[in-house]
């Protein structure tokens, strides 16, 4: 990273996106506290903190959320059961009261419903045998019972097929609200005839080189990245 | 040092034999990580006070001493071995007959010496006991102590019986060295579960020596959860000598913060179509030491045994130390045979995607380090007990990660 300006609104959808080692999962994981980076300069204000000064638990507590490009496999650990755990930590980081099995329950099952999912899925060892699809809507399940104020979807389309890619859109579509916002980090611009955003970035070299509307995604899947890098002179 | 009244002459060879060698010291091959040479130099009480501990258990040792509270279930017998052998020519005669021990060592010696008290618990032909017999294993001293404890299970031929072993220090206690010998006997179609719990004082120092015989068609579950100790050292020997033996060994150890844990494993199979599966785990913490040595021996007549070893260790911290060894010794040659260890770290990708989901650091290293262990707990079926281990184990590792 070597430098970005980036604002984010709520009930904004900002794409971004760039050609294979621009940094786009780097700021991902920079964003998510992923702790193999060290930032040495500037700041990340997000809803009057700066999340630099936060440890990953106290970044999801305050209403980050990343969906993986590649979600863990964690054997012996279920997702109903580490969700419930991440439910009411959370619930406690922020002063309300545990829930309890019955409602977790009612929760989970309209939960489930956005990305059709399946309880015999939720129960299996996290991701532990999963298919490409079926970790992806375990990510966007997870991302609407955490129901998150700022969203980022680290590659979410990769390895889906066509099927899968809609399910994933429309569980995100159904999470945007006025209150949240989201980053879709993609490198085709696919995702995005699903998942329709509002601003489009461009990253190259670290650093952002071109912003514009959806119009841009649609441009860049036509003329590819390399009359932007060559505009740069570079 | 030492002087009791020693009645038999074997008990006198057997302190002879001790005070050549003395305690294990980190020169001796089988002793190497687990010494116990500054017990020498201690000034020790070999005969300590007897105890009189209120136990809701039916089985009790108490400093060495065991007794039988309660009634026995029926067709079950609590006698003294010397009495049991005496009256039952038959099962004498079967019990003299069975393996010798492999690697005798001066504990075994010392416990010959100086145990006061041997008795059988005997699970008579055919009968099968419903309720799971609980054993309290209590030691306690108002001084540095050397305790023996000796017990003798019999299984006579389709007798089925679950033990549960509970081994603790009644607090306030001194230093103690508890050194346990069992030797247990599962005769043809017999079916044993034994579950140890290990969960003695931070001044205690506990060596387990349990010796199986098992004879064809018999099957036998045991399952060692160390929990704590200062020093534990389990010398777990499978003797299977028939048929369609099934032999199965689980052991979990958790060693915290200057604790060492010891498991050496012998499964000797002597006789064709039979199997055994060990699957050990470990997580150590704080500056823990562990050990795991797994011998094996498939002898020329035992083809078409099955056996196979796992151990798999979690370094949850950087001072702590794990030393693996499986040795495999086959002279059959139409067997099916594996091994495995590997010791690692906690997944840091998996610790990252847990925390990045609202779960704080300990708590995520907590939930992983359960998952780990959980499949030696899954496996057993007594579910009270299962719960209870479950709830300590949890506990051990939230207070040994808080150091």
């Amino acid at each position: 990273m070597k430098g970005i300006n980036l604002e984010i609104k709520a009930g904004e959808v900002h794409a971004i996106m760039g050609p294979n080692g621009s940094g786009k999962s780097t700021l991902a994981s920079v964003l998510a506290g992923r702790e193999d980076y060290e930032v040495t300069g500037g700041s990340v204000d997000f809803l009057g903190k700066d999340l630099l000064d936060l440890a990953p638990e106290e970044r999801a507590a305050e209403g980050l959320f990343l969906a993986f490009q590649y979600p863990v496999e964690i054997p012996g650990v279920s997702t109903t059961n580490f969700m419930k755990s991440a439910v009411n930590e959370i619930r406690k980081y922020r002063g309300e009261e545990a829930l309890d099995a019955v409602q977790f329950l009612k929760m989970f099952k309209e939960k489930m419903s956005y990305v059709n999912i399946d309880q015999s899925l939720l129960s299996r060892a996290l991701n532990e045998g999963f298919s490409g699809g079926e970790k992806k809507r375990n990510e966007i399940f997870q991302m609407a019972v955490l129901e998150p104020k700022l969203a980022i979807l680290d590659e979410t389309d990769s390895g889906l097929d066509i099927d899968a890619l809609r399910i994933v859109a429309e569980g995100v579509n159904k999470l945007k609200s006025p209150a949240n916002a989201t980053i879709v980090v993609t490198h085709y611009q696919r995702l995005l005839d699903y998942i329709v955003p509002d601003f489009v970035h461009v990253l190259y070299k670290g650093k952002i080189v071109k912003s514009g509307g959806k119009e841009l995604a649609l441009e860049l899947e036509e003329r590819g990245y390399d009359w932007i890098i060559s505009a740069l002179g570079e | 040092m030492l002087y009791t009244e020693l009645s038999s002459a074997t008990q006198k060879e057997a302190l002879e034999r001790f005070k050549a060698k003395g305690f294990p010291t980190n020169k001796w091959e089988e002793w190497k990580y687990a010494s116990l040479k500054s017990w020498n130099e201690k000034d020790l009480d070999w005969t300590p006070a007897s105890l009189h501990e209120s136990s809701t258990a039916s089985l009790q040792t108490q400093n060495g001493n065991t007794t039988f509270q309660g009634s026995l279930p029926a067709g079950v017998e609590f006698i003294s071995f010397d009495a049991f052998l005496a009256s039952n020519p038959a099962l004498a005669a079967k019990w003299e007959q069975r393996l010798p021990i492999l690697d005798q060592n001066s504990l075994y010696d010392l416990n010959t010496a100086l145990v006061a008290n041997t008795q059988v618990l005997w699970v008579k032909s055919g009968v099968s006991v419903d309720d799971a017999i609980t054993h309290d294993f209590i030691v306690s001293a108002s001084k540095a102590s050397a305790i023996q404890s000796r017990l003798i299970v019999f299984l006579e031929a389709d007798a089925t019986l679950t033990l549960i072993e509970r081994a603790f220090t009644k607090e306030g206690s001194a230093e103690v060295l508890s050194n346990f010998v069992q030797e247990i006997y599962v005769s043809e179609k017999a079916n044993l579960t034994y579950v140890k719990e290990q969960d003695l004082a931070a001044n205690t120092s506990h060596i387990d020596h349990t010796f199986i015989t098992q004879l064809s068609d018999s099957q036998v579950d045991l399952f060692t959860f160390s929990l704590n100790a200062e020093y534990l050292r389990n010398n777990l020997h499978f003797y299977s000598d028939g048929e369609h033996v099934v032999s199965n060994l689980n052991g979990l150890y958790v060693p915290g913060e200057n604790q060492l844990m010891d498991s050496h494993t012998v499964v000797d199979h002597r006789k064709p179509n039979s199997e055994s599966n060990e699957l050990y785990k470990g997580v150590l913490m704080g500056n823990a030491t562990g050990v795991f040595n797994g011998k094996i021996f498939v002898r020329p007549d035992a083809q078409k045994t099955n056996a196979f070893q796992s151990c798999k260790n979690v370094l949850a911290s950087t001072r702590a130390t794990m030393n693996t060894k499986p040795q495999l010794e086959i002279w059959a040659d139409d067997v099916k045979c594996s091994h495995g260890t590997t010791t690692g770290q906690l997944n840091e990708e998996a610790l990252f995607y847990l925390r990045s989901r609202g779960i704080s650091l300990a708590n995520a290293r907590t939930l992983l380090l359960l998952a780990f262990v959980q499949e030696v707990i899954d496996r057993v079926t007594h579910e009270e007990t299962k719960l209870r281990l479950t709830d300590k184990i949890i506990s051990k590792i939230q207070t040994s990660l808080a150091i």
